[in-house]
């Protein structure tokens, strides 16, 4: 067996899913053999083109759907089910449309038995690192999607998950306020030292925002390519655009995956 | 926008202008009712005028006979209201989350749903004899439907990203049911319970009617016998007036209230 090395927080091995469609009535074969391991405080972003398992292996990741083959171990532990450890940021931001911004943010916390004086304090601190102090008070439905979005990322950092998974999180919102979100999210994860694990379609947005980058070849998914993204942090659009770095990194990538067959969208 | 819609509303000229709206389409119907019955094409028997009916609703007031029925009917309504949502809630919540229990009681409640409450008058006067017994078990079986149907509606539709959103926050299946199941079904329940008490309002009459010795159904029929048609009328505006009185000041603003602050505000509500 090989030696863990400590620093890989994440580690799946020959991680295949296959599962029955019931539309088609046929059986998908949606990932076959992802192994990879992440380290602490890595950000590593998934991408390939649609239908390539990029969200089956985030929800396996999660707990939320269960391999046919292979493992998760996170910190050593086999994931068997969704789980703290691991939080979750939806494309749909699946806030609680009865809760508060606070009672949102504070609700893990709240499930793990901590004191009200503390989670108000943990929350505010959060809600102030995402931009949202003033909407404390606020209802889901009052708030625009960047903020709710916002709101969503503070809800599992102050949870504190050893890995924070995101599901195309910015899919569903405008394109100027993705870039703001996606600006934001550097600097935040960088702050927190946050360990994230990233799944997209933009090839754009994952370079801009890893440290690391693994492309998915089409169905079934098979790791086709894995990028480390050598660009200075802090990031930001305005000059990473003009950057030739940023440009062969993009190339690259979108190269691999169409290596593949598959079309694969380009913006930002 | 809301806040100043909201303090319009509160001005006394405000409060007015809505009353006087609100109250127009009655006027214009008692208005056309009063014409119809000057015309003197049918006899007040068969046709009483608004005058006549007033008079009569004076009577019943006044001898205290009105509020005594209304009153009847009300507890057997609020009675077989509060046991049908009794056993209609708990089983609404265990279909809708165990799966066992639902492949079993779904074809039994599908058969049964079918079924009016007043089919139920024969067996309900068989095991409870006549009177407010009967009534209150006709009244159950009315309320029972609705409220457990909506229910399972609220149960079903809850969306499945919000149940997996909280599990990766550390929420076990307790946890699910209490801070999302229980909360994300509250606005189909308070319209399941809006709609079993308008369905309860309607077997309570026919089932006064037939079943009960008292209670405003019964005050109808017996008035009825005595070719009291003035008393008719009464009766029956009385149960219109009062579910309209519960519906505008009770049930529809808890509704509006859950839907509202659940953000789950629907084009159409208004209309159910």
């Amino acid at each position: 067996m090989m030696k863990a090395d400590v620093s890989e927080i994440l580690v799946a091995r020959e991680v295949s899913k296959t599962y029955f469609d019931p539309t088609f009535g046929e059986n998908v074969h949606a990932l076959d053999g992802i192994s990879l391991s992440i380290r602490a405080h890595e950000f590593v972003s998934v991408i390939g083109p649609s239908g390539c398992g990029k969200s089956t292996f985030l929800r396996i990741v999660a707990g939320l759907d269960r391999p046919t083959g292979g493992e998760i171990r996170v910190s050593g532990n086999k994931v068997t089910g969704p789980g703290a450890d691991r939080g979750m940021v939806f494309q749909e931001y699946a806030l609680l449309p009865w809760k508060t911004t606070q009672a949102n943010v504070e609700f893990g916390l709240r499930l793990k038995g901590v004191s009200r004086k503390e989670r108000a304090r943990i929350s505010r601190r959060f809600i102030e690192l995402v931009g949202l102090s003033g909407f404390e008070n606020k209802y889901p439905h009052q708030l625009s999607g960047g903020m709710r979005q916002r709101a969503a990322v503070a809800r599992v950092l102050a949870n504190n998950p050893t890995v924070l998974l995101m599901d195309e999180p910015f899919a569903a919102v405008d394109a100027m306020t993705r870039q703001r979100l996606q600006e934001e999210l550097t600097v935040i994860t960088a702050t927190e030292r946050t360990t994230v694990l990233f799944v997209t379609h933009a090839i754009d947005e994952a370079v801009f925002l890893s440290d690391r980058v693994i492309a998915l070849s089409g169905r079934p998914g098979r790791i086709v390519a894995d990028v480390d993204i050598d660009l200075p942090r802090p990031r930001q659009w305005s000059e990473l655009v003009r950057d030739p770095r940023f440009q062969h990194y993009r190339d690259l990538l979108t190269a691999k995956i169409e290596r593949t067959g598959a079309h694969v969208e380009a913006h930002p | 926008m809301t806040t100043t819609l909201a303090r319009a509303r509160w001005t006394p000229l405000g409060m007015t202008w809505k009353l006087a709206r609100e109250l127009f389409p009655f006027a214009v119907g008692v208005i056309a009712w009063q014409l119809l019955s000057s015309l003197n094409i049918w006899p007040p028997v068969l046709f009483p005028s608004p005058l006549e009916v007033l008079r009569a609703f004076i009577a019943d007031v006044g001898s205290g006979t009105l509020l005594v029925n209304l009153g009847v009917s009300l507890k057997s309504l609020g009675l077989g209201f509060l046991v049908g949502a009794v056993i209609a809630v708990p089983l609404g919540y265990l279909m809708g989350l165990n799966r066992a229990s639902r492949d079993f009681f779904d074809p039994l409640v599908n058969l049964l749903q079918a079924i009016p409450g007043l089919a139920w008058i024969p067996f309900a006067i068989l095991w409870f004899g006549l009177g407010q017994g009967a009534v209150t078990f006709i009244i159950v079986m009315s309320v029972f439907f609705p409220v457990l149907h909506n229910l399972l509606t609220g149960i079903r539709t809850v969306q499945p990203v919000l149940i997996e959103a909280v599990q990766t926050l550390g929420a076990r299946r307790m946890d699910v049911i209490t801070h999302v199941i229980f909360p994300a079904t509250l606005p189909n329940l308070m319209t399941g319970v809006r709609l079993g008490i308008a369905f309860g309002f309607r077997s309570l009459v026919g089932g006064e009617m037939i079943a009960s010795t008292d209670g405003i159904g019964y005050a109808i029929f017996n008035a009825q016998q005595y070719f009291q048609s003035a008393r008719i009328v009464v009766g029956m505006l009385a149960i219109g007036i009062t579910w309209l009185i519960m519906d505008r000041f009770i049930l529809r603003p808890i509704e509006l209230r859950t839907t509202m602050r659940w953000g789950l505000m629907r084009d159409g509500l208004e209309n159910t």
